[in-house]
């Protein structure tokens, strides 16, 4: 099997930097996703894996060989794209077939190679058909059995599901993941939905404008972005953001409320002599009440607006110049009144703290 | 309903008037001229004159037995049958030069194939004339008067010596030449509304150049190609225009350098103004092009490719 190095690898388009300088460790057997923002750089990070862009500087590794230079065939790697890219002229069996057929293989071994895929796809009876006789997520199986068939080294999937149904993508999202883990193959996956990236994924890759943002295991991503767009990128809805003053004896200040941090991040705050302090937490970390609760960090707002979305509600509070939107109960959230005086109780343990020169999180900066 | 059909009579009004005047018309009038011994435009003559398939019979018995008359039919049938195929080949080869080229590129080349398309008829021509221009200022005949391949200029289309062929390479030349750049662009076009996936996912296949034209990029025009042979196939069964000039400049031979249209337009208007005769032999065009026509859709599998859809679009 494979792993994959990026070896500071940068890809220019005439001016623009659409991948500036990265380094990144796919290791073998893993599903990596790719997450970010459209135009973020990830897309192109993901063809220069496959090897349909060269790389501006830099170099590719799988395993220890130098791929640079080799070409997508060369490097055997299976791609799977938004549209899915079905060769409309072809059946199925030939849209799967195609690939063997260019390795020039004899024809009863794409046979049994084409029949053995359909079937761990269980698109055995669409065989015969034109991919325009297909549905959107049956079209997904077949661009998936074109790409396993050559057996590649690498699965490259650039975003599968964008094109399915809300419903669908849920049903095939697992079976992607489950499919992935059976076969041990080594994935790259990109999106740019945040929910799809955190449910699928082995590990996540965070890239903005060509950078790195954060690289680490969902859990790791979602409880402690390395930075504030991390922060606000991931999470539905994402981490709410609220700058505060560093006051002399050492607590916060934000509209009106005060908090005191704990020693190791008052610590940081002193050593790079902050000013100011920016605090993000989770919606669903805190509470939404008429009265402040014990041992919470408690700032208070006016009620805007209550979306009951089943089970949970999204609260949403302005907190003098902060809109900040809150996760809780709709029992509870519908007991509250639009427009009345509320507290945001914030659990101070979940608290993230940022700086607000660099928007790096205090834990990543050393010590 | 009322209503409907007056709006509708309002909007098509203008469009079907200039469709009338000047398309449906003049083709019931040439068809009727074909049946009256018309000659001189002597319209008050001979207009009321009928004198039935009197005009077939003569075209008829002229091709049987005229040898200049021979000699239109055969330079029709390798005229059109070559340029045709220069057209369709040239421009889609063309077309696939341009479509593997970085943008700029693409587009510069495309302008230079156009030129001969965007220069007016009677200024391409010209410049043809003193290309092959039979004496020593020519430039063909200065170049290898230079390279010493010829020690006196030569008149690749008149002289006897090279007849037909001489005259047959100018002709097909100085159109085949206008021609290429149509194919290129319907063929460019339609490589360029392929989704760039599709080749993006054949080179990952493994992909040669070669094997993406063969298995994407041409099976996915077959359309285009049709349509391109067809339109191409009629527009040269009745150009005559650069041809034309280059007769009555005296470039090339008035006899193995005239297709039909050119004779069509010649006994017309020119030589010996038998319009009767003319409009014979146009509306005996007419009907061979609209015969060809339709055994190339036949051939190229047009009903096939119009089915509907059999899945959900």
């Amino acid at each position: 099997m494979v792993s994959i190095r990026l070896d500071k690898v940068t890809k220019r388009f005439g001016k623009v930097v659409a991948v500036n300088n990265v380094n990144l460790e796919i290791e073998d057997g893993k599903l990596y996703v790719l997450l970010g923002p459209s135009g973020g750089g990830k897309t192109t990070t993901l063809y220069l894996i496959a090897g349909i862009y060269k790389p501006t500087s830099g170099r590719i590794y799988f395993n220890e060989k130098d791929v640079t230079d080799l070409t997508p065939a060369e490097r055997n790697v299976g791609l799977v794209f938004q549209n899915y890219a079905l060769y409309p002229h072809m059946k199925v069996y030939d849209n799967i077939a195609f690939p063997l057929r260019l390795r020039k293989e004899p024809k009863s071994k794409i046979d049994s190679k084409v029949h053995e895929v359909a079937k761990f796809l269980r698109i055995e009876n669409l065989l015969d058909r034109y991919p325009h006789q297909l549905s959107g997520g049956q079209q997904q199986r077949v661009a998936l059995a074109r790409a396993l068939v050559k057996e590649p080294s690498v699965l490259l999937l650039d975003e599968p599901l964008s094109n399915l149904d809300a419903l669908l993508r849920v049903y095939i999202r697992a079976e992607l993941k489950r499919m992935q883990q059976d076969l041990g193959i080594t994935s790259v996956y990109v999106t740019h939905d945040q929910s799809e990236a955190l449910a699928i994924a082995d590990k996540i890759v965070v890239i903005n404008k060509g950078i790195i943002q954060q690289e680490g295991t969902p859990e790791q991503i979602y409880e402690n972005p390395r930075n504030v767009f991390v922060a606000t990128f991931i999470g539905n809805p994402p981490m709410n953001i609220v700058k505060g003053a560093v006051l002399e004896d050492g607590t916060i200040e934000t509209t009106g409320s005060r908090l005191t941090p704990p020693p190791a991040v008052l610590e940081k705050i002193k050593r790079l002599k902050l000013k100011n302090i920016l605090m993000a937490f989770r919606p669903e970390n805190a509470v939404v009440s008429e009265h402040p609760m014990e041992g919470r960090f408690s700032p208070m707002g006016d009620l805007f607006e209550v979306e009951p979305l089943g089970r949970d509600a999204v609260v949403t509070v302005t907190v003098g110049e902060f809109v900040i939107k809150v996760v809780m109960p709709t029992k509870e959230a519908m007991q509250l009144r639009i427009g009345s005086k509320v507290y945001v109780n914030i659990d101070p343990n979940t608290i993230k703290y940022f700086d607000p020169n660099t928007e790096l999180n205090l834990e990543y900066i050393e010590a | 309903m009322r209503i409907r059909k007056a709006s509708l009579l309002f909007f098509l009004g203008p469009a079907l008037l200039v469709v009338a005047l000047f398309y449906i018309i003049p083709l019931f009038l040439s068809v009727y001229i074909s049946f009256t011994p018309m000659v001189d435009w002597n319209v008050n003559r001979y207009l009321t004159q009928f004198i039935g398939l009197q005009n077939y019979e003569r075209l008829f018995h002229i091709v049987m037995y005229d040898p200049d008359m021979r000699a239109v039919v055969i330079t029709t049938v390798v005229f059109v049958l070559v340029t045709l195929i220069i057209n369709v080949f040239g421009g889609l080869l063309l077309a696939l030069a341009t479509y593997f080229m970085d943008e700029k590129m693409s587009a510069t080349y495309q302008g230079l194939w156009l030129l001969p398309r965007m220069t007016p008829i009677a200024v391409y021509s010209l410049l043809w004339y003193y290309f092959f221009h039979s004496s020593g200022i020519g430039i063909l005949n200065s170049i290898l008067l230079k390279l010493h391949l010829i020690d006196h200029p030569i008149a690749l289309g008149l002289d006897p010596k090279y007849l037909p062929w001489g005259a047959w390479f100018i002709i097909i030349f100085v159109n085949g030449l206008v021609g290429v750049s149509y194919g290129m662009i319907i063929f460019y076009s339609a490589f360029k509304s392929i989704p760039k996936e599709l080749i993006i996912a054949a080179r990952v296949d493994g992909a040669s150049t070669t094997r993406i034209i063969k298995h994407i990029l041409l099976p996915l025009t077959k359309w285009h190609f049709t349509f391109v042979t067809v339109w191409q196939m009629f527009s040269l069964l009745m150009t005559y225009a650069q041809t034309f000039l280059l007769v009555e400049w005296r470039v090339v031979d008035s006899t193995w350098g005239q297709t039909w249209a050119l004779y069509v337009f010649r006994t017309a208007f020119t030589t010996t103004k038998d319009q009767g005769l003319a409009a014979a032999a146009s509306t005996f065009l007419s009907i061979i092009g609209i015969v060809l026509g339709i055994v190339a859709l036949k051939a190229l599998g047009y009903e096939k490719m119009i089915l509907e859809p059999k899945g959900d679009i």
